[in-house]
C-alpha cells in the first residue's frame, strides 16, 4: 500500500514539476516576444520616420516581417504615426502600406475576427491612408450588431472618401455619442476632413448637426452664433437643443435671449442643472440668471460658483 | 551642445518626437514623467524640455519651480498633449509653460519652433 502511495505522489510530483515547467517556458516566451516587439516596434518607427524625411521614392525594407504577429506591429506604427502627427506627406505612408499589402492584410483578419477584436482591425485601418476600394470592402460592416465596429467601419470609410464626408454621416442611422464624435474630430483635426461648419449645423441630419456643432465650439466660431439660436428655435431635436446652448456657453456669446429662454423652458430639470454646470465652467454671471432660472436654480448657481464645487462643475 | 529632453510615459511618441527632432545639432534625451525627469532635471541643465502630458503639471508638485532653477529663465518648457480645452491652455501657460501644442502635432512645425527657441538661446 506504501508503495502505491509512493508511486501517487511521484507522478503527481512529475506533473506538477511539467507544469510548471511549461509555465515557465510559457512565460519565458511571451517575455521574449514582448521584448522582441518592444525591439522591432522602435526599429520600425525609425525606418518610417527616415523614409519620411529621406522621401526618394522607394519603399523602405522591414525586417522579419514574415514573422507571427510582426505585421500588425507594423500596422501599429504606421497607424501611431497618422494618428499623432498632422501635415504629413501620407505618399510615403501609402506607398508602404501598398508594398505590404497592409490594407488586404488587415481587411482579411476584420473578416476572421469578431466583435471588438474585429473593431480593433478596422480602427487600424480607419488610420491607415487607404483608398476608396477599402472603403467599399468595409460597407458590409456597417450593419454589424457591434456598435464599434459599426462606428470603425465609418470612420474607415470617412478616411477613405473624404468628399463623401457629409453623405457618409448622414447616412449613418445611429446618433453619435460624444466619443464617437471625438474620434470624428480627431480625423478632422489631422485634416483627413474638411472643416465647413455651415453646411453641417443647418443640416437636417442630427448626426451632421452634432459634428457641426462640436466643430463650432472647438475653433470658437462665433459667427455661427445666428446659426445656434436658429437652430434653438427651431426646436426639432431636444438632445441637440441642449448641446447647441452648451455651445454657445462655449463661445461666452450672450444667452439673454428669447430663444435661449424657451429652449431652456422646454428642458427638464437635470438637463437644466447640467446647463447650470456648464455656466459655472464658463465663468458665466449670475446677474442675469433670474430671467432664465427659477429662484432654486439660481440658488444653486451661486452656490457652485462661491464653493469649491466650480472646480468640480 | 545645446540639450533637450522629452518627457513621456508613452514610449511611442517620445520616440516619434525625438525622431522629428533629430539632425538640430542638439543633444536629445528622453525619460519618463515622473520623477525620472525631474531627477534627470536636477543634475543637467537642458535648454528646453518637452513634456507630453499635462497630468505632470496639475498634481501639486509645483513642476515648474522644479524643472526651473531659481532666477534662471532656462529650460524653456513645452507641452504638447491631446487636450484641447481653453481652461487647461490657459492654466498651463499661467503656470509657465512657454509654448502648448496639442496632438495631432505638425513635427515640421514643432521642429521649426524648437530650432528657433534654440537659436535664441
Amino acid at each position: 500500500m506504501n508503495s502505491f502511495y509512493m508511486i501517487c505522489a511521484a507522478i503527481a510530483a512529475a506533473a506538477a514539476g511539467v507544469l510548471l515547467a511549461m509555465l515557465l517556458v510559457e512565460t519565458l516566451r511571451r517575455r521574449r516576444e514582448l521584448w522582441r516587439n518592444d525591439i522591432l516596434r522602435r526599429r520600425y518607427l525609425h525606418i518610417v520616420m527616415f523614409a519620411l524625411y529621406a522621401d526618394d521614392g522607394a519603399v523602405p525594407r522591414f525586417p522579419m516581417l514574415r514573422r507571427a504577429g510582426v505585421r500588425l506591429l507594423l500596422a501599429e506604427t504606421l497607424a501611431g504615426v497618422a494618428a499623432m502627427t498632422c501635415g504629413l506627406d501620407m505618399t510615403v505612408l501609402r506607398r508602404i502600406v501598398k508594398a505590404y499589402g497592409l490594407d488586404s492584410w488587415l481587411l482579411r483578419r476584420a473578416r476572421r475576427a469578431q466583435g471588438y477584436r474585429r473593431a480593433r482591425y478596422l480602427a487600424l485601418l480607419a488610420s491607415l491612408p487607404v483608398d476608396g476600394a477599402v472603403a467599399a470592402r468595409v460597407v458590409r460592416y456597417g450593419t454589424s450588431r457591434n456598435r464599434s465596429v459599426r462606428f470603425q467601419a465609418l470612420l474607415v470609410r470617412l478616411a477613405a472618401e473624404p468628399m463623401a464626408v457629409l453623405r457618409l454621416l448622414a447616412e449613418y442611422a445611429w446618433p453619435l455619442t460624444e466619443a464617437e464624435t471625438a474620434q470624428i474630430m480627431a480625423l478632422l483635426r489631422r485634416g483627413v476632413l474638411p472643416v465647413a461648419y455651415e453646411p453641417l449645423v443647418t443640416s437636417p441630419s442630427g448626426n451632421l448637426r452634432r459634428v457641426g456643432l462640436h466643430i463650432v465650439r472647438q475653433f470658437g466660431i462665433e459667427e455661427a452664433e445666428p446659426l445656434l439660436l436658429r437652430m434653438l428655435a427651431d426646436a426639432r431635436t431636444p438632445e441637440l437643443d441642449a448641446e447647441a446652448l452648451r455651445t454657445l456657453c462655449a463661445l461666452r456669446r450672450p444667452l439673454i435671449r428669447r430663444e435661449v429662454r424657451e429652449c431652456v423652458a422646454r428642458m427638464s430639470a437635470s438637463e437644466r442643472r447640467a446647463l447650470i454646470r456648464c455656466m459655472v465652467r464658463e465663468n458665466y454671471s449670475p446677474r442675469f440668471l433670474r430671467r432664465i432660472f427659477d429662484d432654486g436654480e439660481c440658488g444653486y448657481y451661486e452656490t457652485m460658483v462661491t464653493t469649491y464645487k466650480r472646480c468640480l462643475a | 551642445m545645446q540639450r533637450i529632453l522629452i518627457a513621456s510615459d508613452d514610449e511611442f511618441a517620445r520616440e516619434l518626437i525625438r525622431l522629428a527632432l533629430g539632425g538640430l545639432g542638439a543633444e536629445v534625451r528622453c525619460s519618463g514623467c515622473g520623477e525620472a525627469m525631474e531627477n534627470l532635471c536636477a543634475r543637467v541643465l537642458f535648454d528646453l524640455v518637452i513634456v507630453l502630458r499635462t497630468a505632470p503639471f496639475f498634481c501639486g508638485r509645483e513642476l515648474i519651480g522644479r524643472l526651473r532653477p531659481e532666477g534662471l529663465r532656462r529650460p524653456a518648457i513645452y507641452a504638447v498633449s491631446w487636450q484641447q480645452a481653453e481652461s487647461t491652455v490657459l492654466s498651463l501657460l499661467e503656470c509657465g509653460v512657454d509654448q502648448y501644442m496639442t496632438f495631432p502635432i505638425s513635427l515640421q512645425r514643432l521642429r521649426a519652433k524648437v530650432a528657433d527657441n534654440l537659436i535664441r538661446l
